[in-house]
């Protein structure tokens, strides 16, 4: 079967710094992969390249048998990203975010089941409030309410626990447990290998750039 | 979702935004109508000298107003990444584009009404209906002939440092046809057009505003390689 993300000699190079560097990688569909690395290691580059947002200064990058490069791209329409930053705008309510990502993605969903979404991740309350008015947290949640909504099939993960409380943290690993389940692909950067682990079988170490170790997540702590 | 969808579904966004936002876009008025004011203080504004200066001032007004809007437009979009949110989803680029520019456009245009006749008041004009009409038109392309341009050269430097003054430093040189071409036919219709020149001067106003919004539609996509 052919896996649901490959890298072949992946490299970028910022200036005259290589950010990252022959990076070969394959996640196959239903598998997690963490990716650990200090800060300005190369994680962030990485997932933004797998998600079509930078273009690769070496090498290639295939979602789903086809390059996400493009915008528009096919590949784009069966991943998610959900990052440091929420892609949100300021001024637009949650369900306007929601009906906004909902169109424009080409679904069809109905108000009623956007607003379920919202519920589910506990923003119910704050439907008309604007996203300027949210806390972190909040943001964080509206922003992985995207996963739902998209169902993708490869799904990147910078930080995901980043300023999650308790009952955050639980539904967006059912979220993503489910979405294993069902097939997705998924890639986890994150300094917190432990509570990234139910959803993450093999891990992968970034150093400058290229990767120094991989190997099964049982194995990462002894590799530290 | 056609791209046309997608393109009236970015610019309802737009526009949107821009309603919530509206203390910046009556700022954005209030500087057009700051800058007509000083034009009058720096030129005699009665006469054939200021009836002669009121058309170069107007569209001066609207393009120095114009900066502000674009930049704004694409403040939005960069605070929390949100344009990257929509280049994530299967968005066709140019609806992005004609999304953007349109909203741009109405914004630019929605300047008209307070720009037009405050340039009648500082710069003495006597304007009668015909000449509101032609006015009103040629507003409409000078302000397309600008949102066009505007919208790719704010996308353009969105994420450069000192994207203030690099953005009228591209944009400015672009948009002299447009300067030129809408400073003659306002001038034509509040002078008289003894000689049928208004007629190519708009023609060549439109012919800039086709080009633009067809170039600048196909080259938007490379602005957001990174």
């Amino acid at each position: 079967m052919t896996p649901s993300v490959i890298t072949r000699s992946l490299g970028k190079r910022f200036g005259r710094k290589w950010a990252l560097a022959h990076v070969d990688l394959e996640v196959a569909a239903g598998q997690g992969l963490l990716v650990v690395g200090d800060n300005g290691s190369g994680k962030t580059t990485l997932l933004r390249l797998l998600a079509g947002l930078l273009l690769p200064t070496l090498g290639e990058v295939e979602i789903l048998g086809s390059s996400p490069q493009q915008p528009g791209s096919e590949a784009r329409s069966h991943l998610s990203l959900v990052g440091h930053q929420g892609f949100l705008y300021e001024a637009l309510t949650p369900l306007e975010t929601l009906a906004l990502w909902n169109r424009l993605g080409g679904r069809r969903k109905s108000v009623a089941e956007l607003e379920n979404l919202l519920a589910e991740a506990g923003l119910a309350a704050d439907r008309d409030t604007r996203v300027s008015g949210f806390s972190s947290g909040m943001r964080k949640r509206l922003s992985l309410t995207r996963l739902h909504l998209e169902n993708p099939r490869v799904v990147l993960l910078d930080e995901p626990f980043t300023a999650l409380d308790q009952a955050g943290r639980e539904w967006l690993l059912s979220t993503l447990s489910r979405l294993r389940a069902d097939g997705a692909a998924l890639i986890v950067a994150s300094h917190d290998p432990q509570r990234a682990a139910p959803i993450c079988d093999r891990a992968i170490r970034i150093e400058r750039g290229q990767i120094s170790w991989q190997g099964s997540l049982g194995d990462l702590e002894s590799a530290s | 979702m056609s791209t046309f969808q997608q393109t009236l579904f970015v610019a309802r966004k737009d526009l949107l935004l821009g309603w919530r936002a509206r203390t910046r876009t009556l700022a954005v008025a209030l500087f057009g109508m700051v800058t007509l004011v000083l034009f009058s203080f720096a030129v005699a504004a009665d006469g054939e000298v200021g009836v002669s200066a009121a058309a170069g001032f107007l569209i001066v007004a609207l393009l120095l107003s114009s900066i502000l809007s674009l930049e704004e437009s694409f403040r939005l979009e960069t605070e929390d990444r949100a344009l990257e949110g929509l280049l994530l989803l299967p968005v066709d680029p140019v609806a992005i584009f004609y999304g953007k520019a349109i909203a741009n456009f109405v914004l630019l245009v929605l300047l008209g009404p307070v720009l037009l006749p405050l340039t009648a008041i500082f710069f003495s004009l006597e304007l009668d209906g015909a000449n509101l009409l032609g006015m009103a038109l040629l507003w409409l392309l000078a302000a397309a002939g600008i949102a066009a341009p505007g919208t790719l050269y704010a996308s353009m430097t969105s994420r450069v440092t000192g994207r203030d003054v690099v953005l009228p430093l591209l944009l400015f040189p672009l948009t002299l046809p447009i300067l030129m071409a809408g400073v003659r036919s306002f001038d034509l219709i509040l002078r008289g057009d003894a000689m049928s020149q208004l007629k190519g001067w708009t023609l060549l106003l439109a012919a800039f505003d086709l080009v633009y919004w067809v170039l600048c539609g196909a080259l938007f996509s490379r602005t957001l390689e990174e």
